[in-house]
């Protein structure tokens, strides 16, 4: 149920959004997910889509959804290794972005979502923020080619899962306003 | 009205940094405990009046002691190690309980399961005639059916006694035993 309203808040943003938007684009990525002082969880690949609406100028929000297959992790005791499976973890949410223009530009952003992380044993969805930074290029119109990086932080009651996340991806703008 | 969405950049970065909170401090550690280190290993069981606990102290580990202070939640259980049964004759089928007030250890199924607060927290697992069975990580994290309880615990003093009880026979041994619990901790 959780799920399902955040969700219908999502795409509210984004159809409200797209209704005012100056311009709409689609892109992808992909990159990897390191654990921060985790010691269960090893770090893995990631991939995704995001949809990025510019609003206002230097204001664009950006609905996104990303994939993770995290590694697992390995303790040794008493000369015995024991290997548990990383999470299959699931995010989506909306970042908001301070953009200029350029056929180059860092832009720092930051995002609320949902995340859910699930193993053998272990299957349960977590409130989610990020906070990063990236810096866009522009080769052609239209298209811009991304790098990013970005703290990944999944909260679970007092305490919290983080994760370094660096991703590079295009997008490709559907329409934009001059 | 469009022009105030450029606020929600920085409250949300704020609230990400305020819900974040012990964001640079805390991490997830793993708490083994080895039952060889309490003179359980092995654990041997020949009948259901003659059992043999383990007295799990996670005091006495070190990346407990050191979070102890700090520790906020635990995120991941499990028993892990070598079950063999003894028997030839039939399978077996074990559960692990645990008794949350450490005191004298008891000796039979039936103390074990009328003690106070004594709850099933793991199993059942089962092992056919003469067979032995090693217990991984992940198969282990899901056997966990008292799950609060002992989280509880761990979050509580550290301390509680954890009984192997049989379902259908009592010949079995455990060996390399260790509880695996992973913590959450942060300042």
């Amino acid at each position: 149920m959780r799920r399902l309203i955040a969700l219908t808040l999502v795409a509210l943003c984004l159809s409200a959004g797209a209704a005012f938007a100056r311009g709409v684009g689609i892109g992808a990525f992909a990159g990897m997910s390191v654990p921060v002082l985790q010691e269960d969880v090893d770090k893995g690949n990631m991939f995704g889509v995001r949809v990025p609406v510019n609003l206002v100028p230097l204001f664009t929000v950006e609905p996104y959804y990303a994939s993770a297959a995290l590694g697992e992790a390995t303790e040794s005791v008493g000369g015995i290794d024991y290997t548990r499976e990383g999470f299959d973890e699931k995010a989506y949410g909306v970042n908001a972005m301070l953009t200029l223009g350029g056929p180059v530009t860092f832009y720092p952003y930051a995002g609320v979502g949902q995340t859910s992380l699930k193993r053998t044993g272990f299957d349960d969805s977590f409130t989610t923020f990020n906070f990063g930074l990236g810096l866009g290029i522009s080769p052609a119109p239209k298209l811009s080619l991304h790098l990013r990086g970005e703290l990944q932080t999944v909260v679970d009651g007092e305490a919290s899962r983080k994760f370094g996340n660096v991703t590079v991806g295009a997008s490709y703008a559907l329409f934009s306003m001059p | 009205m469009i022009k105030n969405l450029r606020l929600w950049l920085p409250v949300t970065m704020l609230a990400a940094l305020i819900a974040s909170g012990c964001m640079l401090v805390s991490g997830q550690f793993i708490v083994p405990f080895k039952f060889i280190d309490v003179g359980a290993d092995p654990v041997t069981v020949n009948s259901s009046t003659s059992l043999s606990g383990v007295a799990v102290d996670l005091n006495t580990v070190d990346v407990y002691a050191d979070h102890k202070g700090d520790l906020k939640d635990v995120v991941d259980l499990a028993l892990l190690g070598n079950l063999t049964n003894l028997d030839s004759g039939a399978g077996l089928t074990v559960e692990v309980w645990m008794v949350p007030t450490p005191g004298t250890m008891l000796t039979t199924d039936a103390a074990v399961r009328g003690a106070t607060g004594a709850i099933k927290v793991w199993g059942p697992v089962t092992v056919a005639a003469s067979g032995s069975k090693n217990i991984g990580w992940d198969e282990s994290a899901a056997l966990f059916t008292g799950r609060k309880q002992l989280i509880d615990e761990i979050k509580g003093d550290g301390r509680f006694d954890l009984y192997a009880l049989g379902n259908n026979g009592y010949h079995f041994r455990i060996t390399k035993g260790v509880l695996m619990a992973v913590i959450s901790a942060g300042k």
